[in-house]
């Protein structure tokens, strides 16, 4: 027994833990959340003993119990009733008062933070987020844009834009506030900041057509140094390497590819033990690539017609129904969060998008946009791409 | 139609003799086989083929939520497809909630309502057939999906535009999956009303002397609440599949956002309809453990005033709570605060229910027999649902709770641990009034340690999956998640609970062909039905009882010779105005839903001429049943059955 | 309920076989009203929250709105409900002569609002608005024609009860002679609505001068004939009724559908304020 509430706990403490929260916002959720388990646990322990009591007291043990000649024929007693009326009413306050206090606290920023706020909007798409920073303009580019990945500044608040392009979502990242939805023709918002550098797994809440058990995304807070540096990147152009530049590596392709089936995993023990270790480390251009493959790819990636949805500032990309890509091989996921960005992964997504996320938009406006024909990309194809899109850091 | 006499005018005199009449007219007249099931008009029948179709829709949508649970035992599975979960979830709810809870609960109001009251069928008895048949007539159009091209519904019980509309619920060319789900509700929603309006009636005007308001057993109040909600519920949800059906038929623009649609209108529209409906769904059980709860306990129900105004006050405040449901759409700190409070203040007469039950228990002499079980597991249940409730309220927890697995759990223990616990007691409690045989303590037990223990081992790992951040609706997780456990317990639970129902059903299905007869009253209970013999004739009552009492029947097993000299005047003076007056059974109901059920499939079909013939047969069958009239004969108790057509 | 009910005098406020006194039909009638009223509420509401928010195409309706036609319609809706109100007291007294004639003037009144509405639809779609081409069409359409669907229900069943009032005493077969009754009424309703409309759209477009008429008259040859021939097949049917099983114990029916034609009678002024008056202010 004891093991077993002992398991309890364990249940509690994953990435999306509304219990190990790091950020006020989560904070006062919880808080409130701990004032209705309070209240209620006390009224259950008396209304369950009571009842319990009632149960083994007056229960008839035998046949002499059971042709017993009728109890009292009570019909009630007026000033009990009232009084335990009155009692619940009571214990209503309590949960009431601190619930008033957190609706105005969660609603918007405070006052004294507003001036330091770093706004974001972020829209969703049938399955994936898109993230802008309206305060971060680029010359000829309008904000700087992102996907999936949310990268913000620990200890500032963050005031989000929530937009949607399609149908209903909703943002939620547990451990830094509780979700808001996502809503056609409604300007909503939510405030929150992250107390320390973090990696954050969010995902959307609302059920928003067939994948949307895999509409996932990320919120990485960096300090202000490290967010610095990240923004100055994220701002410049996409990283172009040439097939002149430094020589072919040879052990870049050296993975063998095997289709691993759907709804297989697309995440490692080792990027979990420390996730916000394994971001900074896809910053950095990979030491073994291959400028060969890369302009492989980037040509690749202009015939396959990917440009038409997907831009890649500075390169041929320029559609936007798609998500950004112009620094995607700095970001630790692919396909909405769902499959961390390696290199089997990468190519996992792009020779087989429907079996990874059923019916997605690159799927059905893409690579099978009559319904009839499938767009194939083979595996050497898939490398070149790979290392191409890798290459984007 | 039925109710008023159809009385010649002056001059013309009353006929003696059997008309001639037209062979489209001719009444049915079968008391067994098909035809008397088809053209029934007597509630107890009617309450039957509901609490058939709603037993079978149960074990439907249980094994809708089975492959749900196989679905998630183990993380990253691919069980079922995400369309097919989808689908899943959508029909387990929708079928759930429209075709088991609720038609149940329309099982017990048809068949022991009008017995509490005394009274000898409802107020419009061929209308009380037709809702039965329109029942029917909405689930199979529900359940058309399964087996076309189409597939079943896969946009949620709830509908949130704009995935419901054209743009994004149409993977294909004439699919009509979510036109199914409108017409489907549409026409459940029909039944309802026209059978709670029916209730309405029936409860107000068709009481036995003496049966005032305030002595009305508690489970005939909770019908008229329920009877209640559903006529000023469903037009909200009616209208709001109006409209989506318009932009999906007509190209209308009410939840087109490019026009300037607003997705949110939806979202309150529906929880106008669907909250109420959540009290649609336990105010039947909760009348039903309050009949349970005294006739164990052998004395009567502690506040009985208290826990009718609790109702009334529940129904009345349920409706101003629906954006509840809303608390994460940026309403605004005004309107969440303010129905953050509301929702607080529907746990007061909530837990008021529960306090007098308790009071009930308090001094009685407990028989723990499988009802009292199952109406304990209720009181239990329905407590722990309440108290996550009350987190909910809480609108601030609510944002982490909101579509996560928390509030599954919340309303499962409400759901389930509330409204089909207290239906399960019921079928146990009426079994041996309805079916004149008693189920087997051991077994009955059996089932409802089983059902007990599967249900909480299923449902409270919910909780924990909800706060560790697992949303809801989600066809796959990831591993990493740390949401295995308590997933692969909840799909274990999920399999004790389903054995459980087995052995419960199995059980039933036994003790009505083995079970061990019963005579008249086998719980020593308190309201008037049981003064009945089992099963109760078809009508009912040889003299209409006269009531002195709350516990009509206590009290006439109390005050005996009474009540006998008064059985005898009574039954004199009803014999002297020509014996107890049936009304006539109809082919017409069955046949004016037929049309519906026709038009109805043209339409989804968007074949709008061939719409407009099954309509023309809906309109046709309407006049022929005015036109027939409520007909009707009498019984008389030497088994005589005179019938005497129209007139009388 | 009881034979003794047609030789007793009928006591019109109170039903003694209920327990309330209430008949049971009146009930039934007021619980569906109540239910009624909330499909109403949600249609009016949606129209206004769609009003008070900025749409797309929207359209004018001050310039739309002929406030004068509205005006007309309302007005004979008003007297509709004053004669129906006469026809249940007449109901109450047994005099089926004048139930008739009460009954047949509100129906003929409550076809004149349709053809109104027929009227001002077609001009809004002249004018362009769909129910597609804006929210305004969309609202503006799916509310008025609920109500529309409502008095046309409304219509149908006054001529049902009209039809009922020949029901013959004795046992003749009658069934299939009410439905051509029926049908006959059918075809001149919709021939007159037709004339009627197709008329004032000539009217309105060229002014009202004999030629005007002349030529409207010719277009719709067709209709008017049918209408007429139809009204002395009706005429007829009326004169060769004899002795009729409908009396004062049907004034509960009669009232029932009164109570009906009350409330769509309010809600049109509900929906006369509330969509039409309202932009005015």
């Amino acid at each position: 027994m004891p093991l077993f509430f002992g398991g309890w706990l364990n249940w509690l403490s994953g990435p999306q833990s509304t219990f190990d929260v790091a950020g006020p916002v989560a904070k006062s959720q919880l808080d409130v959340f701990y004032v209705t388990l309070w209240v209620t646990g006390i009224i259950f322990v008396i209304v369950a003993s009571v009842l319990t009591y009632a149960t083994l007291k007056y229960k008839a043990r035998n046949a002499a119990d059971e042709h017993a000649p009728t109890p009292p024929q009570g019909h009630g007693n007026p000033l009990v009733e009232l009084s335990l009326i009155a009692a619940s009413v009571l214990a209503l306050v309590f949960i009431a008062v601190p619930t008033l206090k957190a609706i105005w606290y969660n609603y918007d920023v405070p006052a004294a933070e507003k001036q330091t706020a770093l706004e974001i909007t972020s829209t969703a798409y049938q399955w994936w987020f898109k993230f802008e920073y309206p305060s971060e303009q680029i010359d000829g580019a309008g904000p700087l844009v992102t996907a999936n990945e949310l990268v913000i500044p620990a200890g500032r608040a963050i005031s989000i834009n929530l937009r949607t392009v399609d149908v209903i979502h909703s943002f939620w990242v547990p451990k830094l506030a509780g979700k808001v939805d996502m809503i056609p023709n409604r300007g909503n918002h939510l405030w929150l900041k992250a107390d320390k550098p973090g990696y954050f797994w969010g995902q959307c809440a609302e059920y928003c057509g067939e994948d949307h058990a895999v509409m996932r995304f990320r919120v990485i807070a960096l300090d202000a140094k490290d967010y610095a540096a990240w923004l100055a990147h994220q701002k410049a152009p996409a990283r172009s390497v040439t097939a002149d530049d430094g020589k072919p590596g040879a052990t870049y392709t050296a993975y063998t590819y095997t289709n691993p089936g759907r709804n297989a995993p697309g995440y490692t023990a080792a990027f979990d033990a420390d996730p916000l270790g394994s971001w900074f480390k896809w910053q950095k251009p990979e030491a073994d690539e291959d400028p060969v493959l890369i302009a492989k790819g980037r040509k690749l990636f202009q015939e396959k017609t990917c440009i038409g949805c997907h831009a890649v500032r500075g390169q041929e990309g320029v559609g936007v129904s798609g998500p950004d890509l112009t620094h995607i091989g700095s970001r630790t996921t692919i396909a909405a969060g769902l499959l961390e960005n390696s290199k089997f992964n990468l190519h996992r997504w792009l020779t087989d998008p429907n079996g990874v996320k059923p019916g997605n938009k690159m799927w059905t406006t893409g690579y099978n946009s009559d319904g009839k024909t499938v767009f194939r990309i083979d595996d050497e194809e898939a490398r070149a791409l790979v290392a191409y899109l890798h290459s984007l850091k | 139609m039925e109710a008023t006499a159809h009385a010649a005018s002056a001059g013309t005199e009353a006929h003696a003799a059997a008309p001639k009449r037209s062979w489209l007219f001719t009444r049915p007249t079968a008391k067994t086989g098909i035809v008397s099931w088809l053209t029934t008009v007597d509630h107890k029948k009617i309450g039957m083929l509901y609490g058939i179709s709603a037993l079978f829709f149960f074990l439907v949508g249980g094994f809708e939520a089975l492959l749900i649970r196989i679905q998630l035992a183990v993380p990253n599975n691919t069980f079922i497809s995400h369309q097919t979960y989808n689908e899943m979830f959508t029909m387990h709810a929708t079928t759930m909630i429209f075709l088991a809870v609720m038609p149940l609960s329309a099982a017990f109001f048809n068949y022991i309502m009008p017995l509490q009251i005394g009274a000898r069928d409802v107020a419009f008895p061929r209308l009380n057939g037709f809702a039965f048949w329109v029942f029917l007539a909405g689930a199979i159009i529900l359940n058309i999906g399964w087996f076309v091209k189409s597939g079943a519904p896969d946009a949620g019980w709830f509908g949130y535009a704009p995935l419901t509309s054209k743009a994004y619920s149409d993977q294909f060319a004439g699919d009509m999956s979510t036109d199914l789900w409108i017409m489907g509700l549409q026409i459940l929603g029909v039944s309802s009303v026209i059978g709670s309006l029916n209730f309405i009636v029936t409860i107000i005007n068709m009481r036995a002397p003496g049966m005032t308001m305030m002595r009305l057993p508690v489970f005939t109040w909770m019908t008229l609440f329920t009877a209640f909600l559903i006529i000023l519920s469903f037009p909200a949800i009616t209208i709001a599949l109006v409209e989506l059906m318009m932009d999906r038929s007509f190209s209308s623009n009410f939840f087109e956002a490019a026009a300037g649609g607003l997705p949110i209108l939806w979202q309150h529209l529906f929880w106008i309809f669907g909250h109420p409906e959540v009290y649609i769904l336990i105010l039947p059980a909760m009348g039903i453990i309050s009949e349970i709860l005294p006739t164990f306990s052998r004395k009567p129900l502690f506040g009985y005033p208290i826990i009718v105004f609790s109702g009334a006050t529940i129904g009345f405040l349920g409706f101003g709570v629906w954006s509840h449901h809303m608390f994460t759409t940026g309403m605004g700190t005004m309107a969440t605060a303010a129905f953050s409070l509301m929702t607080m203040a529907i746990a007061v007469p909530t837990g008021v229910k529960i306090f007098n039950w308790i009071g009930t228990l308090w001094g009685g002499h407990l028989q723990m027999r499988t009802p009292m079980m199952f109406a304990l597991g209720f009181v239990w249940m329905f407590m722990f649902g309440g108290f996550s409730g009350i987190m909910h309220s809480a609108a601030p927890a609510d944002a982490q709770q909101q579509d996560s697995y928390f509030v599954v759990a919340h309303f499962h223990y409400v759901l389930i641990g509330g409204s089909v616990f207290g239906l399960l007691a019921g079928i146990h409690y009426w079994f041996p009034l309805i079916f004149g045989r008693k189920v087997s303590e051991f077994w009955g037990k059996l089932s409802f340690w089983l059902i007990f223990i599967g249900f909480n081992v299923t449902f409270f790992p919910m909780h924990f999956l909800g706060l560790n951040g697992m949303p809801r609706r989600t066809a796959v997780y990831d591993g990493n998640m740390g949401w295995n456990d308590a997933n692969l317990v909840s799909t274990i639970g999920a399999f004790i609970l389903a054995i459980g129902i087995v052995v419960y059903f199995a059980v039933m299905i036994r003790t009505y062909f083995k079970g061990e007869k019963v005579k008249i009253d086998p719980w020593d209970a308190r309201t008037l039905e049981w003064s009945l013999p089992t099963p109760p004739p078809e009508h009912n009552y040889d003299v209409l009882p006269t009531v002195h009492a709350r516990d009509a029947y206590w009290y006439e097993k109390t005050h005996r010779e009474e009540i006998a000299k008064e059985h005898a005047e009574h039954a004199k003076a009803e014999a002297s105005h020509g014996g107890i007056h049936m009304p006539s059974q109809s082919w017409f109901p069955l046949f004016a839903a037929i049309g519906l059920l026709i038009g109805a499939i043209f339409f989804v079909n968007h074949m709008f001429e061939w719409a407009i013939g099954g309509a023309a047969i809906f309109v046709l069958g309407v006049y022929f049943w005015a036109a027939e009239g409520p007909g009707g004969y009498h019984v008389h108790l030497d088994g005589d059955d005179h019938h005497d057509g129209e007139k009388h | 309920m009881s034979t003794h009910a047609a030789t007793d005098a009928i006591d019109h406020h109170h039903d003694h076989t209920t327990s309330t006194g209430i008949p049971n039909k009146k009930l039934f009638m007021w619980a569906f009203l109540a239910s009624d009223c909330m499909f109403f509420g949600t249609l009016i509401s949606t129209h206004l929250i769609y009003r008070l928010h900025q749409t797309p195409n929207s359209p004018d309706p001050k310039k739309l709105f002929s406030i004068d036609l509205t005006l007309f319609a309302t007005f004979v809706l008003l007297v509709s409900s004053l004669l129906v109100a006469l026809a249940v007291n007449a109901s109450q007294k047994g005099a089926t002569k004048s139930v008739r004639r009460l009954l047949l003037g509100t129906i003929v009144f409550g076809l004149t609002f349709l053809s109104c509405q027929v009227f001002e639809y077609g001009n809004f779609l002249h004018e362009g608005l769909t129910l597609s081409s804006s929210m305004f069409g969309t609202t503006f359409y799916t509310l008025t024609g609920t109500h529309g669907c409502h008095v046309a229900i409304g219509v149908f069943w006054l001529t049902l009860m009209y039809i009922r009032t020949f029901k013959p005493a004795d046992e003749r077969p009658w069934v299939l002679r009410s439905l051509g009754h029926l049908v006959v009424f059918a075809a001149v309703a919709v021939s007159c609505i037709i004339t009627l409309v197709s008329a004032a759209h000539a009217i309105e477009e060229h002014g009202f001068t004999a030629a005007v008429l002349a030529h409207a008259g010719q277009h719709n040859i067709v209709t008017i004939a049918i209408a007429l021939v139809g009204l002395g097949l009706l005429n007829w049917i009326g004169r060769t009724s004899k002795a009729v099983d409908f009396g004062e114990a049907n004034a509960i029916d009669i009232e029932s559908l009164g109570l009906y034609w009350h409330f769509i009678d309010i809600v049109w002024i509900v929906i006369f304020t509330v969509v039409y008056l309202l932009e005015f202010l």
